[in-house]
């Protein structure tokens, strides 16, 4: 692969769910380094833009290059490709029987082969740098939803991957826990991550964002820095939205 | 969903009494204690029959214990392969695992067992105790199959999305992730089919086996007193089952560590 080739590569992908079009011809590059947000009204098919990315969603045509490596390529191992890939969820999804250590661990030991004691410095570390640390030996339901945020993201950086997906990561928090998400995100940013966010803040759209992606049935309509995206929106469509939600 | 309406409600075994139902006049209580009292009384006001009774069935408890813990073993291992034959993908896994447990379902439980006990006669020379495992294993592993499968589908799909997207395939998601969690839903109702198991052991009586209930029968036969032994079979069963369902209620409260706050 080319340096300079995006780090992800989507062209002309259609997602069909039985006769429903949920994806519609949707291309998108994302280079090294480069934070994307996605924005939407629901049901506009951003989950299901960031679910194929990492094959959590098959898609129905076209292709997707993660890293070099064509998802549906047979001879590519799909689980040495996700592990390139962090994954956020809106519902957290912590391992409820495992603690927060663990939850951070697993992976680690399981599958890169680390020592216990190696998986165990990382993770604290991480757990440090999401500022977590004290919980590591609670459990997930003992926990407050942005902490369990917290610790969501950190187990997806315990895997090293090059490439973080968030979906709606701070939609199923109480607003005052909003933040210290977001902290973290920002902070994961500026540490020059690769970034796919799906989400409804636009503050952090406009301060992360490279590219601002604007999504409606299943189809990219517009796509812009932000300061352009916010100020100065081409489209009609696009236009409504944000008067919407702003 | 609430973890209450997570629970699976399958099996015909004891109720499990309610862990936080603690209290001494639960009827939990009251049934031990009655028993207790009963198992106890009776052969000491009454030696002749009910202390012959007693003596005369304890190899039979052994014999009923052997075949329950043998075919529930058994039954787990089939269950655990059928529950997820009945969540596969892969087509011949998961028709001859459904085709299994309709199989085993539409037929009486005794009828199973005969038809197996003498089937297996007919080709191959076992002992009545190992024809009778296998014919109740193979009973229980259907009932086992759908108790594993609903706990495994009672773990929500954001945890094995979370799994997959760490790089775990579908295997390892299953054994890191899903299982251990599953345990916990599925551990009630295996419960309740462990206690439903041993009251079907009495079944195998009919068969060459000597649990409780045929040396009850042997002993009845003999001397006539039909009433007393039947009622200290009756109590010494309800005591290993109310035994029994306390363990598992214990059991169950410990495995729930990770809810409690
Ligand atoms: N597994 C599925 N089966 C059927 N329809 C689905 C499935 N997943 C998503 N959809 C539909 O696809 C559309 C896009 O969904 P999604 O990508 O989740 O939207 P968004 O994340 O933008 O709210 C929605 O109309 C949704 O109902
Ligand atoms: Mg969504």
């Amino acid at each position: 692969m080319n340096a300079a080739d995006p780090i992800i590569q989507i062209q002309n992908i259609n997602k069909y769910f039985g006769s429903f079009k949920a994806l519609d011809d949707v291309s998108l590059d994302v280079t090294v380094g480069e934070k994307v947000v996605v924005l939407g009204p629901s049901g506009s098919g951003k989950s299901t833009l960031l679910r194929a990315i990492n094959k959590l969603e098959t898609i129905s045509s076209g292709s997707i290059i993660v890293d070099g490596h064509d998802l549906y390529d047979p001879a590519e191992d799909i689980n040495r490709i996700r592990m390139e890939l962090g994954m956020v969820f809106q519902s957290f999804n912590l391992f409820r029987h495992k603690t927060v250590l663990e939850n951070l661990t697993l992976a680690p030991i399981k599958l890169k082969k680390m020592s216990k004691e190696e998986a165990d410095q990382l993770a604290l570390r991480l757990l440090d740098k999401v500022g977590i640390r004290d919980r590591a030996e609670h459990y997930p339901l003992q926990l407050s939803g942005g902490q369990q945020q917290r610790v969501a993201i950190a187990r997806a950086l315990a895997m090293e991957p090059k490439i973080m997906l968030f979906d709606e990561p701070t939609s199923a928090l109480d607003p005052e826990m909003i933040g210290e998400v977001l902290e973290v995100m920002v902070t994961l940013a500026h540490e020059g991550m690769t970034m796919v966010v799906v989400t409804h803040e636009m503050g952090f759209a406009r301060e992360v964002a490279d590219q601002v992606v604007f999504m409606d049935e299943g189809a990219i309509v517009e796509m812009a820095a932000p300061d352009i995206f916010f100020d100065n929106p081409k489209y009609d469509r696009t236009k409504l939205f944000l008067e919407q939600i702003l | 969903m609430s973890d209450l309406e997570k629970k699976i409600d399958i099996g015909d075994g004891a109720a499990i009494p309610d862990p936080k139902d603690r209290g001494l006049f639960s009827a939990w209580w009251i049934a031990l204690i009655g028993t207790i009292s009963l198992l106890v009384f009776l052969p000491m006001f009454k030696p002749d029959p009910y202390g012959k009774v007693l003596l005369f069935i304890p190899d039979g408890i052994l014999i009923t214990f052997e075949v329950t813990i043998l075919s529930i073993s058994l039954a787990l291992v089939i269950g655990l392969v059928t529950g997820l034959g009945r969540i596969s993908t892969n087509r011949f896994f998961n028709l001859t695992a459904s085709l299994y447990v309709e199989v085993v379902r539409g037929i009486p439980l005794l009828v199973q067992l005969f038809y197996i006990y003498f089937a297996l006669g007919r080709f191959v020379l076992v002992p009545d105790l190992v024809a009778a495992v296998i014919a109740m294993s193979f009973c229980y592993g259907a009932y086992m199959g759908e108790v594993f499968r609903a706990g495994i589908k009672s773990i929500d799909f954001g945890q094995t999305e979370a799994s997959l997207s760490l790089g775990f395939n579908q295997r390892q998601t299953m054994t890191y992730v899903i299982l251990p969690q599953a345990w916990r839903t599925i551990l009630p109702p295996v419960g309740n089919e462990f206690i439903a198991l041993l009251k079907d052991t009495s079944l195998v009586s009919i068969l060459a086996v000597s649990d409780i209930l045929r040396r009850g029968r042997e002993y009845a036969s003999e001397s006539f007193n039909y009433f007393e032994t039947y009622t200290m079979i009756a109590l010494v069963y309800l005591l290993i089952t109310l035994i029994l369902s306390k363990l598992i209620s214990n059991m169950e409260h410990r495995l729930s560590y990770y809810e409690r706050r």
